[in-house]
């Protein structure tokens, strides 16, 4: 009835990429374990048919693909309570997931592990105005917190290109931004309080209403913590009122260094825009093609900007971005006169990364991000890397917070191509590094950075933050062979490494 | 997405598209939210994007699917608001079109479901036989439970439930004819009179060709047309629906040799949308390609036409709360949002917005009848936003919608060409009355 | 009692390996104006990190500064005034409630300690600022977290742990954080008059307009204020360009007015009070009170303090729409600073109260912050595990056995 485990585990992903040693005594025992799940979880909640799992095999990064053992979709948060506590006491490893539309692979499954779908989570459970907050199930999507509050003239900031189909749980767990991130702050910043699911089954709340934590902020170091540490099945966000007025600037360049320029000049100049979006020229072509956003299609690179707040305000800054943008050798300017056109301007960057699917039957898409100044330097690397590899990128930049995402384009039919972008890529994030920047802004470590990790902590701050995993999940059996190259044993980790009897310092003051 | 078809079978020209839709798809998850059957069952396999990549490996390894493929791939409504969503423009409809086909030729179905859709696919298109059947469905709906109870008949049960209490009788614009232009004639225009609508629902032609003829245009009803084949089409019996389109665009395409057709009308958007399609299911047919792609471009849903010509002012102030329903066939499969909404507020009509608008409301062609629990779970779900609203009355563009949330409110719903028919001097629609 | 004065980071690591080797737990001190906030720390000896002083990058154009944790939060303000710049979560300092002289404190107190202001309810926490951090962990081992950009999910998020732990799990050497522009001017409307629970829905209004509100604070009639004699009043601050605030306050004293009696505050009047509701000046006079800090859900704050005002003689004054409350008790508030009844009254509501001031015999025995339930206290002791087996950074100085 049941596949059997041999053809369940047919590895399927990209050869470098190196995952945790399956555990055979669980994939000898896959018949059992089904049953038990099936207990737990009932109806068409437990699926093991290979047929029916291959269309789970990967999220929004098709790169990696891997069977997962059996998917569980449970619908209440004792079902995830149950099937926690039993993959703990069987020693079953867990991949959580949300929609699936994690860029870093962060719900790639593993061939010896249950893939824990959250989906039938999406119901809204308290909306309340008077304090600010709502709070929902992790299954519903980013989109319908806003869409289940604006009647009311509110709406959630974090806003990630993916919003009207990623989950709440899964910006959680990845830390998601958005365009308005720069005022309005990422995932973390915006979100008050946390049900967990504990791997031994125990369920916690973090935080609540209020506004700050009691005790180490656990709320902080859950948020984007990439479902390593506990499964969240409640979440508290902070709502706000909409701005009363927004309105959106496109902004034309002869060459993307001309737009970067201008970024600077507005930062500096003390403004602080609600959206401060860059493209370049073929990330500008796609996304206008799709969206209709009226781009200019002459330019080399485009600035979105976005100033919200009081009618007066948002026309003195306007005017007073016009003068920046002239000044920095802008080729055209155009300014939104409504709403439906605002939401037009940015329809076409929303889209933009799969739009790219018209041009290129595949991308992979990167997210560092770097000091700003050090973008033309970036940009110009990147231009060399393209030609190294042979391959095309299209630029969008959250340019206010020197987020980049290079869209790498390859044909993952053609041989040979999908490693070429993977090395692109990694050679940008390098980039990334070297220049004071980091891996990821908002898409997570996932699979996907995992290896670079090294690039930017030593062996003593990965262990630091292994120790974390520790206090959560000392087995290590959440989402394992995401985030860290290599995950220790806790035991391992535990240890110390110092000796007494050393004469102690002479030479530091003492008073 | 990368797809592993072999050389072979790329050579077959529906494997070719299929593989071009396919390399489109970059597994964004976009569509899955707005799929209803994903946001009812939070289940990738319900969703487009989950349907996609079953249909994929159904595809690459060729042969009979496995009974779950079919089971998810039948629970797609087509309401095709995972391509309204689609960054990409992966063409969802033609992917699932094609696999419905290839489920059809090579799957087994049991026994209850075949008859059953045996039953639907030759009763539905056929006028003739299906005012039978709706007798039939009249006499057997008191022992609906009892069909309900033997499992080859369970099906049998939904359609006698269905079946209207009261069955209208013949109209007076039955087809074929001509219906003049008052007036100076403007346009000259083809209705397609399609098959169950004109049974259930002979109004709906009255008002169009009522309302077209006020405004100056000639009405058609050309001979030797019917069904527009999208029901088989949808059940994956392609040879029955290209034989049913075959013979419209035989019709069709007489009537604009002969005196000229301005468009070819539909007021029932799931037809217009099949309509539309014409020219790419015969793409490949040396004698059809021309003049389907001929019937395609003239193709338009009734309020596309009213909206371009002209809505006469309004005769009356109507003064009535609309809530407009957009069928997913006018919204998704033709794309059209603007006319319906702006042709009511110019006859008079307050159009109000039904919240989750991109949801469908479960009828989908013959959805309701295969799949009553998604069907009845997704009416409820529109039944709550509409009764949110309060409105007096409900307006959509399509007759499956009316029937199917009939059965769970009591607000009087119409169609679109109704209220407009009534506000520009035609009789008040039955249901206001 | 052995007290240390490490110069740099190879100090602090220095001094951190000797303890772990002789077990002798530190009491860590910047700028000491905190030492009475939590558990006494029971320690062999002092380390004063206050010599890791100063300002190692600051980029205005890039709205980021690194500084080593010692750098007294004065030079940290006066630098960015002159770039037009701010901290925007308003560190606090509370010297004067200890009844010590204010001005010493640094940025790394206010960072393990997580102190935010008024403007918390627009702008965030101090955690939410922390950027990127370098510290030395109870283990002996250097190690860093985060980085120098405001976008940032590499790894787990160290810096909001590190940010309000107290020096329970490591000793900052370097901190990054988030800076923002200042606002030019300053305007509050003052609603006169009104009762807690009035106040807090006036105040509930304005932060659910759109009138970007940076402050709300109410200060009830029996708490003496030097700024105003008119009795109980809730205060509503917009700070920002010229033309927008005067438009904003307008807008707001507009809505206010059916509430009770309206009027604006200029921008000098406005700063000297803001900076009282911001350091918990009210409450300075009487040093041997208890003196909690209560978080809630905005609109519950009322609701505890009417529980508590039936029990014992209490004094209140609601910061952050009402989702602040300092609760001041009169001498007679028991053994246990009255953290019984002020925990029972929170309990229904869903927050958490901090005991901020009391004798050391009383903080010694009492729960300082908030007793956590079995499930969450095996987290909480397993983290510090994970930083700091050897229990040697702040013993006890948040909970008994952490």
């Amino acid at each position: 009835m049941n596949s059997a485990p041999e053809q369940a585990v047919s590895l399927d992903q990209h050869s470098a990429l190196e995952m945790p040693e399956l555990d055979v005594d669980i994939l000898g025992r896959r018949n059992e374990i089904i049953r038990d799940l099936r207990a737990l979880v009932p109806g068409e909640g437990v699926i093991s048919e290979t047929s029916e799992m291959r269309v789970y095999e990967s999220d929004g990064l098709t790169a990696y693909r891997q069977l997962p053992f059996v998917v569980v979709l449970p619908e209440t948060v004792e079902q995830v309570s149950a099937v926690l506590r039993y993959c703990h006491k069987t020693g079953l490893k867990v991949v959580p997931r949300g929609a699936g539309t994690s860029l870093s692979g962060g719900a790639l499954p593993l061939g010896d592990g249950v893939l824990l779908g959250l989906a039938k989570f999406n119901r809204i459970l308290d909306i309340d105005y008077a304090n600010r907050t709502a709070t929902v199930q992790p299954g519903v999507t980013n989109l319908a917190i806003t869409k289940a509050v604006e009647g009311r003239g509110f709406y959630y900031a974090p806003d990630p290109s993916s919003q009207i189909a990623c989950t709440i749980g899964g910006n959680v767990a990845e830390n998601s931004g958005g365009v308005h991130c720069l005022k309005y702050g990422l995932t973390t910043n915006n979100i008050l309080g946390l049900q967990l699911v504990l791997i031994t089954g125990e369920i916690i709340n973090i935080g609540g209403k209020h506004l700050d934590s009691d005790g180490y902020d656990l709320l902080g170091l859950l948020t984007g913590s990439e479902g390593l540490l506990g499964v969240i099945t409640e979440v508290t966000v902070r709502i706000l009122r909409e701005p009363e007025t927004a309105r959106a600037m496109i902004i034309g360049f002869p060459s993307s260094e001309d737009a970067g320029a201008c970024v600077g000049s507005i930062i500096g100049a003390g403004i602080i825009a609600g959206g401060m979006e860059m493209m370049d020229r073929p990330a500008i072509h796609a996304a206008d093609e799709f969206a209709q956003a009226g781009y200019p299609l002459d330019v080399e690179a485009l600035l979105i900007v976005e100033l919200d707040g009081p009618e007066a305000e948002v026309t003195d800054l306007i005017g007073r971005v016009e003068e920046i943008a002239d000044a920095n050798n802008a080729s055209n300017v155009q300014v939104s006169q409504n709403e439906p056109e605002r939401q037009k301007f940015w329809a076409g960057r929303k889209a933009a990364f799969p739009a790219i699917g018209r041009i290129s039957p595949d991308y992979y898409c990167m997210d560092g991000t770097i000091p700003r100044h050090q973008l033309p330097k970036v940009l110009a690397r990147m231009r060399e890397l393209s030609e190294k590899y042979g391959l095309g990128v299209a630029n969008v930049f959250h340019a206010g917070d020197g987020n980049l995402h290079p869209l790498i384009m390859y044909d993952s039919n053609v041989p040979g191509e999908l490693e070429a972008a993977e090395d692109f890529g990694a050679d940008i994030l390098r980039l990334c590094v070297e220049v004071g920047g980091v891996l990821t802004g908002e898409h997570g470590v996932g699979v996907e950075k995992r290896d670079l990790m090294p690039e930017m902590f030593s062996e003593t701050d990965l262990d630091h933050q292994q120790r974390v995993k520790c206090a959560f999940d000392a087995d290590g059996l959440l989402n394992p062979g995401k985030v860290f190259p290599t995950l220790h044993r806790c035991a391992e980790l535990g240890r110390i490494h110092i000796h007494g009897g050393k004469i102690p310092f002479p030479d530091i003051p003492r008073f | 997405m990368q797809t592993r078809f072999s050389i072979h079978q790329l050579a077959d020209p529906d494997i070719s598209v299929a593989n071009d839709i396919l390399r489109k798809c970059v597994h964004c998850g976009f569509c899955t939210a707005t799929c209803p059957t994903y946001v009812l069952l939070g289940d990738e396999l319900d969703s487009p994007r989950g349907r996609i990549y079953l249909i994929k490996n159904m595809l690459e390894d060729g042969g009979a699917p496995s009974p779950d493929t079919v089971k998810h791939v039948d629970r797609c409504l087509s309401c095709l608001s995972c391509m309204s969503t689609c960054p990409a423009s992966v063409n969802y409809m033609h992917l699932v079109d094609y696999a419905r086909d290839h489920i059809e030729e090579t799957y087994r179905r049991p026994l209850s479901d075949r008859l059953f859709r045996a039953i639907l696919a030759k009763l539905l298109p056929n006028p003739r036989l299906f005012r039978l059947g709706m007798i039939a469905g009249f006499v057997a709906k008191p022992f609906a439970s009892l069909l309900e109870a033997i499992p080859v008949t369970r099906r049998l049960a939904a359609l006698a439930r269905l079946a209207p209490s009261r069955l209208p009788g013949r109209s007076a614009n039955e087809g074929p004819g001509t219906f003049p232009a008052m007036g100076v004639r403007r346009k000259r225009v083809a209705l397609l009179s399609g098959c169950a609508q004109r049974v259930l629902a002979p109004e709906l032609h009255d008002a169009t060709i009522r309302i077209l003829q006020r405004h100056g245009v000639e009405v058609v009803l050309a001979k030797g047309e019917g069904c527009c084949g999208g029901l088989p089409h949808h059940l994956g019996k392609t040879g029955d629906s290209f034989a049913l389109a075959k013979r419209n665009i035989d019709a069709w395409s007489h009537e604009i040799d002969d005196q000229g057709l301005d468009a070819i009308l539909v007021n029932a958007s799931g037809c217009g949308t099949t309509l539309k399609d014409y020219g790419f299911m015969f793409r490949e047919d040396p004698v059809y390609s021309v003049k389907a792609a001929r019937i395609s471009e003239l193709a338009a849903d009734i309020t596309e036409f009213l909206n371009q010509l002209g809505l006469d002012d309004p005769t009356i102030d109507p003064d009535l709360d609309v809530a407009y329903h957009s069928a997913c066939s006018l919204q998704h499969g033709q794309q059209v949002h603007e006319p319906p909404r702006d042709l009511l507020s110019k006859a008079g009509f307050r159009v109000h917005e039904i919240p989750e608008g991109h949801l469908c409301c479960g009828s989908a062609g013959t959805y309701n009848m295969l799949q009553p629990r998604l069907s009845k779970a997704l009416r409820n779900r529109k039944i709550g936003h509409i009764e949110g609203l309060d409105p007096d009355v409900v307006a959509t563009g399509n007759l499956g919608c009316i029937t199917q949330l009939a059965t769970g409110t009591k607000i009087p719903l119409v169609h679109t060409i109704e209220l407009l028919d009534w506000a520009t001097g035609g009789p008040k629609p039955a249901k206001l009355s | 009692m052995e007290k240390l004065k490490p110069r740099d980071e190879a100090d602090c690591l220095e001094i951190v390996k000797w303890a772990v080797a002789d077990k002798k737990p530190l009491e860590i001190v910047s700028g000491g104006t905190k030492r009475g906030y939590g558990r006494p720390v029971e320690a062999a000896a002092l380390a004063d990190v206050s010599g890791l002083s100063g300002i190692s990058l600051y980029e205005p154009e890039e709205l980021v500064m690194t500084a080593r944790p010692g750098t007294p939060l004065a030079e940290i303000e006066k630098t960015l005034h002159a770039n037009n710049q701010e901290l925007a979560f308003e560190p606090a300092d509370y010297s004067k409630i200890y009844g010590k002289r204010g001005g010493s404190a640094t940025l790394g107190g206010i960072l393990a300690g997580n102190i935010s202001g008024p403007r918390r309810i627009k702008a965030g926490a101090a955690r939410d600022h922390f950027l990127g951090l370098r510290a030395v962990s109870g283990r002996g081992e250097i190690f860093k977290a985060g980085g120098r950009v405001v976008k940032n999910v590499t790894g787990y998020d160290l810096c909001k742990i590190l940010c309000g732990s107290w020096g329970t799990l490591a000793i900052l050497t370097e901190v990054t954080v988030k800076v923002l522009p200042a606002g030019q001017r300053i305007l509050t409307v003052i609603v006169s008059g009104l009762s807690d629970s009035d106040a807090t829905n006036a105040m509930a209004a304005a932060m659910g307009s759109s009138f970007e509100v940076s402050g709300a604070a109410y200060i009830p009639a029996d708490v003496s204020i030097k700024s105003a004699t008119d009795g109980a009043i809730a205060a509503i601050r917009v700070e920002g360009t010229g033309p927008s605030v005067s438009y904003r306050a307008a807008g707001l004293a507009e809505m206010l007015k059916p509430a009770g009696d309206c009027r604006i505050e200029k921008t000098g009047d406005s700063r000297a009070f803001w900076r009282s509701v911001r350091d918990a000046e009210f409450f300075t006079e009487h040093r041997d009170r208890p003196l909690w800090r209560v978080s809630v859900a905005p609109m519950s704050g009322p609701d505890v303090v009417a529980t508590l005002r039936g029990q014992a003689d209490i004094r209140a004054v609601y910061d952050w729409a009402g989702g602040l409350v300092w609760i001041e008790f009169s001498s007679e508030a028991g053994d246990d600073a009255g953290a019984g009844i002020v925990r029972d009254a929170v309990r229904p509501h869903g927050g958490h109260a901090t005991l901020v001031r009391a004798d050391d015999g009383v903080r010694r025995k009492t729960d300082i912050f908030h007793p956590q339930d079995a499930a969450l206290a095996g987290v909480t002791s397993r983290l510090k595990d994970g930083f700091d087996p050897e229990r040697i950074l702040n013993p006890g100085r948040m909970y008994r056995t952490v």
